[in-house]
């Protein structure tokens, strides 16, 4: 979503300055970079509902019904999720490393390796729904276990969305960048688009490993 | 990461001056997409999802047992949502990307029929939004006087029950959703970039997706009358919402949809607002509206998401059977009042903040006077914005959910009577020993100030603890919220309408037709809610539909003000269509002498808005200076000084423009 | 900033001297007016304790209230009067100069504000807690209790769409009357069967939730006989506007003898009743059974019914 701030949609202005195309430039990695941490910010607010959803219930324990007879999600499948989502912001943070060095082909291989981390754990997910040892309305633990499965498999599919376009562009931008340097270092507006763009991805998966890591917390570890 | 300037074109990457061949279009004109298309995706979609959840859901037990298959019904809407987008064309880009397709230049559409398609000029979305949200409006006014229609009489009845309070229900949550975009979405998408200098939005596609999943939404909502309506009111609160029948659906799904569209608008204009400010547009010569809009959009961006998941555990609920809010199968129905209100107590002020931010960016244009205590203002909305995550539970002072933290609730609900006060500081210092003009949108702004007043005031009273023991749930909040939304934001938008208009479409609207429909409105806005103050102290409940006989005076005063009331926007209408459309009057280019940005670009305001970046040299409020300094250098100033001195054009956030703002910055 | 500068070009109208003189004078009149005509009169009325700290509460804030709405309306209208220019189109900058900003003013505003705001606070904190909660519901675990120890329970089940009231004192009976004794402090114990309602006896000045599953404690003491409406405030389905029934406070004596009389009338019914409970749950066994059926193993209702509390004990029930 992030990235619709990387070309202008109209046609420019016949006569635009070089230094008018800069500023316009640097605004629109500026937008890039502040959309990302907003996209965090508003990520995080949907899950505050989740995890207040989630110590209310879990406090409240009305009628002793959070969780009767210690019911639980499958735990392999659970930490599995985990894991791999966990994995995948790892290995793009380490593609991302990579790139600064100037192996581009690195972080395609880290890029590519997450989208299918993310699609797997993805898939697992909806797997779990059907491995699940109890029925959605049987208690507050298992309710909001399927809510929570809902909201992330809808930000499984919208992560791995956003770092494939990204991966996607960057197949096409590759050759154009080469003569400067790679996507890295090259001074091309489409480049200093593309790394605002991967900054931004890359805190959003990291936001995304985090969210993982403490509804796993709270849904398989301390329930 | 500044780059030489030196660096030139070739750096920058633009393959040479001239633009790109005028692409007539990519596509035949039949397979141009358009409000039509969108609508045959919409119904399409809604058929198709409602077919998907019978094959899936039809034989469980749940729909057997109470004939209604509510999977059918919310696959069905969030179908009918997605073919409405694709059919619009919102689905184009984001399936190119993933194949890695930059988007292809486009050449400015012009005509009508531009206004009926997936446009990325953020004037065209201002002003499809801007009748977008009269529709929304004049629709949920309708209900409105339905609602009063059947109050005119005790205990004879013009609907029945089933049929009331669904009228209800629809008003309630018709105008919430509209009061959320009424601002931001028309004025917001077409000032923001005028009002900081920049020639477009962040994200003009965001930017036209908010609007589509606003109609969206408007359609959605409205499919709950077909439906059967709900009956639970706009706040939607839990047992009941489980019980209700189908139209539930559309009440969640709908705020799911007009919520993403809310975020959409919000994260564009806080994104663009941060990023895209002309040189020299520093924090302290930004524009008040536009500190409001800023922050406005801060609320909407991280209260709106708790309202969708807080929807969305209501849609599992109805659907696949979880028991989130159903307290005998663990879950609790207060939970559904906290997530709700703790959305739900932003978006109050998500309804207040803009309108005070026209009325300060107005009243120095009608009163010759800076500003007063802009900085103060500017801090105010942020003091709002930020206490009002805070409060949420004086929604719930009797409800019995943590009594022991209502003095808590009552200190922060109180306190944001102090940043809420600062508004009334920046209007009455603006208006000392001013030369106040009495143009119909000073009418506008004046007269918000006085409706606030009451909203305000009796906001006081609910807010303390003993008071809300009886006026809680009654007629008086009921007034309270209407005098705060209707007499103040609504007020404010007809501010901003009868004073942007000029610019927008390049037509005056009638003086002395804006002058009756003003006094029609104000008199009979207060016809219609200043009785229900008393109405509701003495003791008659919200969304009733039969009270005392006692009552019927004040019920019937304000019943009859509620229909000339409505019958006053049919002036509006009248002086809208007649003014700029019928008998046009060509405006002045500064019809009221502003100073601000967005009235030094030409009308109507060409593609670019602005033919250079301009240079801002101060903020737009010297107007008590015989001969104040222009506001900006609109003649390529970026070129000369950026030849002479790299450095001042580099950030937005640097004040670095010499020579400006002789009276040092304001505040 | 530039702050306070007078630039004072020629003599000046005491613009402030006659905004101040006039609101003070208003204010005062209309307070004045306002505190010994209306005050006394104001709702909810003084039927009880609560009622009576209620319209306290609201007159304190009226007499607050009117002298910001004197003084703004006040300050708007004397500036459109006196320094409205009604020449069309005429954009000089005011005559005199003033200054730009004051931050004496701003100070001031501030200050005055956030006293106004603090004092309120502090006025509403005490009314809440010292007349036991002010008549609004506390939950099920009330904290502030009235200072008498004999507190009379009656509960307020609500359901789609009528009120019901149990004297667990009273061997638990279950009647649409609403009756309570004069000079006695009742805690009203609200719950619901079904969806949120909201038990208002206006003139009782009480206002608490009835939620499923739940218990929600209102306090009030009567201090005049007569009858009183009660409502239901919160919206609860399609006849919410008719879910209403009236109620009396009687004297002492007089209610004693209507319990009594009203538990043997009804003692076949209340048989036949679950046994009075805080709050109820539907049958484990789904809707198809009885509702209030006792085989709910998981529940951890607490049973307060008509086996443990005799009229005898009726002076020292539970207090909340």
């Amino acid at each position: 979503m992030a990235d619709a701030a990387s070309t202008r949609m109209e046609a420019p202005l016949a006569n635009e300055s070089a230094d008018e195309l800069a500023y316009e430039l640097r605004s629109a990695e500026g937008a890039t970079w502040t959309a990302g941490k907003l996209l965090v910010g508003i990520g995080a607010f949907f899950y505050v509902g989740l995890g207040f959803a989630y110590f209310y219930l879990r406090s409240a324990n009305d009628l002793n019904l959070w969780r009767p007879h210690n019911i639980s999600a499958p735990q392999d499948l659970g930490a599995l999720i985990m894991a791999v989502v966990l994995a995948c912001a790892s290995i793009n943070v380490f593609g991302t490393y990579r790139l600064r060095k100037g192996m581009t082909a690195d972080w395609e291989v880290a890029g590519w390796a997450s989208v299918g981390g993310l699609l797997f754990a993805l898939a697992v997910q909806i797997w779990e729904l059907t491995r699940l040892g109890f029925a959605p309305g049987s208690s507050g633990y298992s309710s909001l276990f399927i809510a929570w499965a809902g909201m992330n498999i809808a930000t499984l599919l919208i992560t791995a969305y956003w770092l494939e376009t990204l991966l996607a562009r960057t197949l096409r931008l590759r050759r154009a960048v080469a003569e400067d340097g790679g996507l890295y270092t090259s001074t091309q507006p489409a480049a200093r688009l593309w790394r605002a763009n991967l900054e931004s991805v890359t805190y959003f998966l990291g936001f995304v490993a985090l969210v993982n890591l403490l509804f796993w917390i709270f849904f398989y570890a301390i329930v | 990461m500044a780059i030489g300037i030196s660096k030139t074109l070739d750096d920058v990457g633009r393959s040479g001056n001239e633009p790109p061949a005028p692409q007539t279009s990519s596509r035949p004109a039949w397979m141009s997409q358009h409000l039509g298309t969108a609508v045959i995706g919409a119904v399409a979609g809604y058929a198709f999802g409602h077919w998907i959840g019978n094959v899936i859901a039809a034989g469980y037990p749940n729909p057997q047992s109470n004939g209604e298959n509510d999977i059918a019904i919310v696959l069905a809407l969030v179908f009918g949502v997605v073919g409405w987008l694709a059919g619009i064309g919102a689905f184009n880009y984001p399936l190119a990307k993933i194949i890695g397709r930059a988007p292809a230049p486009e050449a400015p559409e012009v005509g009508w029929t531009r206004f009926f398609k997936y446009n990325l000029d953020h004037k065209v979305v201002g002003f499809q939004y801007m009748i977008g949200v009269l529709l929304f409006f004049f629709t949920g006014g309708l209900w409105a006087m339905a609602i009063r229609t059947e109050l005119l009489n005790p205990t004879n009845h013009y609907f029945g029950p089933g049929t009331y309070i669904a009228i209800v229900s629809e008003h309630g949550s018709m105008m919430m959703m509209m009061a959320t975009s009424v601002i931001i979405g028309p004025l917001g998408n077409y000032l923001t970039p005028l009002l900081i200098g920049s020639r477009k939005m962040a994200f003009p596609r965001v930017e036209a997706f908010s609007f589509w999943m606003f109609m969206a939404g408007y359609l959605v909502i409205l499919t709950a009358i077909p439906l059967g309506g709900f009956p639970t009111g706009w706040t939607g609160y839990a047992p009941l919402q489980t019980q209700a029948t189908a139209g539930m659906d559309s009440y969640l799904v709908g705020f799911i949809v007009i919520g993403t569209g809310m975020i959409c608008a919000g994260f564009n204009v806080a994104v663009t607002i941060i990023n895209y400010r002309a040189p020299g547009m520093t924090w302290n010569r930004v524009p008040i509206f536009a500190w409001s809009l800023l922050a406005v959009s801060s609320l909407l961006t991280l209260a709106t998401p708790l309202l969708a998941t807080a929807c969305y555990f209501g849609i599992l609920d109805r659907t696949v059977l979880t028991s989130i809010y159903v307290d005998e199968h663990g879950g609790s129905n207060f939970l559904w009042e906290n997530l709700f209100w703790f959305f739900g107590h932003p978006e109050v002020y998500i309804m207040a903040i803009p309108g005070f931010g026209i009325v300060a960016e107005l009243l120095p244009v009608f009163t010759r006077r800076p500003l007063f205590a802009y900085r103060v203002g500017a801090a105010g909305m942020f003091g709002v914005a930020l206490l009002s995550f805070f409060v949420w539970q004086h929604h719930l002072f009797d409800s019995g959910i943590n009594p022991d933290m209502r003095p808590l609730f009552m200190l922060t609900t109180e306190l944001i009577s102090i940043p809420t006060g600062f508004i009334y500081l920046v209007g009455l210092g603006t208006l000392w020993r001013s030369k106040i003009r009495l143009e119909v949108p000073m009418l506008f702004c004046l007269a918000l100030y006085f409706n606030f007043l009451f909203g305000g005031i009796s906001g006081v009273f609910v807010s303390d603890v003993p008071a809300d023991v009886t006026l809680h749930g009654s007629f008086f909040v009921m007034a309270h919220f209407h005098y705060t939304i209707m007499g103040g934001l609504m007020f404010a938008f007809f501010a901003g309408i009868y004073y942007w208009i000029p610019k927008i479409s390049g037509k005056m609207l009638n003086k002395r037709l804006g002058q009756i429909h003003f006094w029609c409105m104000f008199v009979f806005f207060n016809l219609t809610f200043f009785p229900l103050f008393f109405v509701g102290i003495l003791g008659m409940p919200r969304r009733v539909f039969e009270y005392a006989h006692n009552l019927q005076v004040w019920n019937d005063v304000s019943s009859v003000g509620a229909f000339l009331l409505g019958a006053s926007f049919l002036i509006f209408i009248a002086n809208f269509v007649w003014s700029i459309y019928i008998a046009p009057k060509k405006a002045p280019a500064n019809p009221w002498g502003s100073l601000g940005l967005e009235w030094q670009t030409p009308t109507p305001v060409p593609f670019f808005n602005f033919e250079r970046i301009p240079v801002i040299l101060s903020d737009p409020y010297h107007y008590d200076e015989q001969d104040p300094l222009p506001v900006a250098d609109l003649g390529g100033g970026l070129v000369p000084v950026a030849a002479g001195a790299v450095g001042s054009v580099d950030m937005p956030g640097e004040p670095g423009i010499e020579g400006t703002d002789p009276g040092g910055s304001n505040g | 900033m530039a702050s306070g500068q007078r630039t004072s070009g020629g003599r000046v109208a005491p613009h402030g001297k006659r905004i101040v003189g006039g609101w003070i004078t208003l204010s005062v009149v209309f307070d004045l007016l306002f505190g010994f005509l209306v005050g006394p009169h104001l709702p909810p009325g003084r039927m009880t304790s609560s009622a009576g700290s209620q319209q306290f509460d609201i007159k304190v804030l009226f007499l607050a209230a009117i002298p910001v709405v004197v003084g703004v309306i006040g300050y708007i209208v004397y500036a459109v009067v006196v320094w409205r220019d009604g020449r069309p189109a005429s954009f000089e900058p005011p005559a005199q100069v003033t200054a730009r900003q004051s931050t004496r003013v701003q100070a001031a505003w501030i200050g005055i504000t956030t006293c106004l705001t603090l004092g309120l606070f502090t006025f509403g904190t005490i009314e809440l807690i010292l007349p036991a909660g002010a008549g609004g519901g506390e939950g099920p675990a009330p904290i502030w209790t009235p200072a008498s120890k004999t507190v009379l329970p009656i509960q307020v089940i609500a359901q789609q769409w009528k009120f019901t009231y149990r004297y667990p004192t009273y061997g638990g009976f279950e009647t649409d009357q609403l009756v309570i004794p004069e000079h006695t402090p009742v805690a009203f114990h609200v719950t619901s069967l079904d969806v949120i309602h909201d038990f208002w006896a206006y003139q009782l000045g009480v206002k608490a939730d009835a939620n499923p599953q739940s218990d929600n404690v209102a306090f009030t003491t009567a201090e005049q006989l007569g009858r009183f409406v009660v409502r239901c405030d919160e919206l609860c389905g399609i006849w919410h506007g008719a879910m209403y029934n009236y109620g009396q406070v009687m004297t002492k004596s007089g209610f004693n003898t209507w319990a009594l009389t009203t538990e043997h009338k009804l003692a076949a019914n209340t048989k036949l009743l679950p046994p009075f409970a805080w709050f109820y749950s539907p049958s484990a066994n789904g809707a198809g059974g009885s509702y209030y059926g006792t085989n709910a193993t998981y529940s951890k209702v607490q049973v307060y019914g008509a086996a443990t509390v005799s009229p005898a004990q009726a002076s020292k029930p539970r207090a909340g």
